[in-house]
This record gives structure tokens, sequence and C-alpha cells, in this order.
């Protein structure tokens, strides 16, 4: 997809690599790209893209068989069925559109991690990643209609896991059909902001904010 | 991190203020404008103008960096 063609303040097609495609509708649904596809629209957001890094570390006999969190540490980890540390922190402290790692989550991760774990002071990691983060203000998302008609957004899910992604395709699907918002999601429309109506989420994510 | 007033640093003694934002005057903006101003951001990657401060010398400054690229281009103290 290379481009969304507006004419009058409505959507009328999207231009691909083979060719252009008439649509009065589109949906961006693209986390951490979305401000490149609000950008070809001419929409103006709230989001900010932040890494969010996690790893694993080298697989170990089990003993842990729930997930542990700490607000205070910025912390979660858990035992895969590998019997892999699975683990992450907060956000990345500022905005960067890359999937890099970087030593410093790990260090800050292994400091706070000990202070939970001593034992774990030995066990090596084996692999890190990242994933960029639409963030918005209020740790909601933004879901629906935008000033361009005919474009809907589906975005600023950030550290939000996965598990929203069923009832996003139901809800989404049904304001596209009806061009107006599911019940469910009219409080997380694009002009909440400039109607000062935010909707704060603080536990979006397992870690808190 | 280059500070203005220190040199160079390590980038863990700088805190992200975000994005430089010139204000609206409050008194002509639309309510639009001014929701805009303080909830919109550029978000797209490229360079920006960026406060960025330094935690142990309290220095505010402007950084221009590359928000692709993790570069950092230039950085200088605020003028008005």
């Amino acid at each position: 997809m290379e481009g969304i063609k507006v004419e009058g303040g409505a959507v009328c097609g999207v231009e691909t690599d083979r060719g252009f495609i008439r649509t009065n509708r589109v949906l961006s649904a693209v986390a951490g790209y979305t401000p490149r596809i609000t950008q070809m629209v001419g929409v103006r957001t709230p989001l900010v893209i932040q890494p969010l890094q996690a790893c694993v570390t080298e697989p170990l006999k089990p003993w842990l068989d729930q997930i542990v969190v700490s607000a205070n540490l910025h912390l979660y980890v858990s035992q895969s069925s590998r019997g892999e540390l699975v683990m992450g922190a907060a956000l990345d402290p500022y905005e960067l559109h890359s999937e890099r790692s970087t030593l410093d989550f790990v260090e800050g991760l292994a400091d706070h991690l000990l202070d939970l774990f001593p034992f774990l002071g030995g066990v090596k990691v084996n692999r890190q990643w990242a994933g960029m983060s639409d963030m918005t203000p209020d740790f909601s998302p933004i879901m629906g209609r935008t000033p361009v008609a005919g474009f809907y957004l589906d975005s600023g899910w950030g550290t939000w896991g996965f598990k929203a992604t069923p009832v996003c395709g139901t809800t989404m699907a049904y304001t596209l059909v009806h061009g107006h918002e599911h019940e469910l999601i009219r409080s997380f429309t694009l002009d909440r902001f400039e109607q000062f109506a935010l909707v704060g989420e603080k536990g979006a994510a397992s870690v808190g904010h | 991190m280059p500070c203005p007033v220190n040199g160079l640093r390590p980038l863990q003694e700088f805190l992200f203020g975000g994005e430089f934002r010139p204000m609206p005057d409050p008194q002509q903006a639309s309510d639009a404008d001014w929701a805009s101003y303080v909830f919109c951001r550029v978000g797209e990657p490229g360079i920006r103008r960026e406060w960025w401060y330094h935690l142990a010398s309290g220095v505010w400054f402007i950084a221009e960096r590359d928000t692709l690229r993790d570069e950092i281009h230039k950085t200088y103290l605020y003028s008005a």
C-alpha cells in the first residue's frame, strides 16, 4: 500500500504497487505504523510510538507456575512450557520507530528481577526483542471514525495484549458496515480528545504505567 | 547525548521531554486548535525538535533527533 486517495474530505481509493483500488472505506489497523498511515490522509492524532521490549532466559526446570507482576519494580515474569522465563518491563523512555533491543533494558530488568528472585543471578538471557507500541495519552485505544469520511482507525493499543483482537474485529466490522461506532467502542473515538472526554485506563498492560 | 552545557554525557542521564510544540495564543485559538496543541503529536518518523532534560545538572534543552534511526543531529539551549 503506497497511499490513500482523499477527495473532498472522503476516501476514494488506495494506491498500491499493483495499481489503484477504488473504495470508499479504509480501515487502518497497523499498530506501531499508524502515524505513517494517518499522515497519508492528513489526520492528526495523539499517537506516539515507543518501543516495548521483552526477553527470555535459558530454560530452567519448572519452578514458577504463575505470572508475577510488580507495579513497583515495573516488571512481569512467567515461566513458559519450555522452561524459559518470559520477562518484560515498562516502555522505552523515549519515542522511537524501531524494533531495536538495548542493553539498558536488560540491565534494568535484571536489576529488579534479582530484587524479587536473587537465586536467578547466574541465569543467562537467551533472546531479546522489541515491538513498536502506539501510545495514547489515556492508555486507551483509538477506534472508529475520523475527520476523513470513510477512513477508520483501530489503533492506540500500545501495550495491550492480543486478547482484545476478536471483539475489535466484531465492533470495527459493525462500524464500517453501519457508518457509526458500535456501542461498545463509542468512548474510544478520536474526537474524545477534542471533547476532553478521555478514558483513563492505566491497567492496560500487565505492567502498570 | 551532547548536552549544550555539560558536553557529551551518557544517555541514561537524560529525560525525554517530548516534541517541541509552539503554543498557540490561548485567547485566539479555537477549542479544536487548543485540543490539537494539547493532545496531538507529529507521530510519524522523521527529524524532530524535542525537549530533553539533563537530570544531573537540571538543564532543559532542545535536541534535533531522527526518530527513525535514533540519531541525535544537534542540541542547543532554547531561546524564544
